[in-house]
């Protein structure tokens, strides 16, 4: 059965992108949400193997929907990777701080991205 | 000969993937803008387009005064809007020959700057609808980890010139 990727951002521009490039280079299968509200309705709902979540969002941003998603026993060891604009490490320390298990800078790269994903779910 | 052959594949490799980098960025870009609704989310399509697909929190767009002499600013995201308010098109080379409908990058740090402004400027888009150039959008600094635009950039560029006409007028 396909691994399942869920993907968060508020933004359709780089849900689009990222599905793409999924879907190019992956069998994985992918589901989306639009902020962290949603996306922790989605993780319940789905049990997704992976996580790739924007920073910042409307209603919940990522490092909470993070936090609140690794309260949840069905979520608590699945991989979650935080889309970030910014690299410092005081933002990297608040993702991992949340619960998160990797970062990935913006604007996304497609062999950094599918590197990563197979790194947490094999190819 | 095969650390050559390797290191062929990983070229190949390499060139496969930025490829796809690009194929998926022009069309999400141009998906985005060809379905936004109205003016409102034709600004955020090329915000969100300029953000998170090319590395550019600092954007502004400028409209034309009426007799095309001038670009006052019209909508902007990251910039102080009071500092890059206006531009005298007489007064800025590079903005004639983006008037006459070409994108201009910046080269490098060799290069004069794009515009007479102390805020680095990455590109000049001329905004394009109905065959006419009716705006000019201003990619200010991009992000650090950005070292400057590549390939797939300039490609979006290119669709945010031809799809972006709806950001400045009401439909």
């Amino acid at each position: 059965m396909a691994k399942k990727v869920l993907l968060v951002d508020d933004s359709t521009t780089t849900l689009m992108m990222e599905e793409m490039i999924l879907k190019q280079r992956t069998a994985y299968q992918t589901v989306t949400a639009k902020d962290g509200l949603d996306a922790i309705a989605r993780a319940v709902e789905e049990t997704p193997d992976l996580v790739l979540m924007d920073v910042v969002m409307p209603r919940m941003n990522g490092f909470e929907a993070c936090k609140r998603m690794r309260l949840e026993s069905s979520l608590r060891n699945t991989p979650i990777i935080l889309v970030t604009t910014r690299g410092e490490e005081e933002y990297v320390e608040a993702g991992f701080q949340s619960g998160c298990n990797d970062y990935i800078t913006k604007p996304i790269n497609s062999r950094e991205l599918v590197t990563l994903l197979h790194n947490y779910l094999g190819e | 000969m095969t650390a050559f052959l390797s290191h062929r594949k990983q070229n190949e490799e390499q060139d496969a993937a930025n490829a796809l980098t690009a194929q998926a960025k022009v069309y999400a870009a141009m998906t985005r803008l060809q379905s936004s609704v109205d003016q409102a989310d034709s600004l955020e399509a090329v915000r969100e387009i300029a953000a998170n697909l090319m590395g550019c929190e600092e954007v502004a767009l400028y409209k034309f005064d009426q007799d095309r002499a001038a670009l006052w600013l019209y909508w902007s995201f990251g910039i102080d809007p009071n500092k890059h308010s206006y531009f005298d098109i007489i007064r800025e080379p590079r903005l004639e020959q983006v008037v006459a409908g070409k994108i201009v990058f910046d080269a490098g740090s060799n290069d004069a700057a794009l515009l007479s402004i102390a805020t680095p400027v990455t590109a000049l888009v001329p905004i394009i609808s109905s065959g006419q150039v009716r705006g000019v959008l201003v990619l200010f600094r991009l992000l650090p980890q950005r070292t400057g635009l590549d390939a797939a950039d300039q490609q979006i560029c290119e669709v945010l010139s031809n799809y972006a006409g709806r950001a400045l007028a009401p439909v």
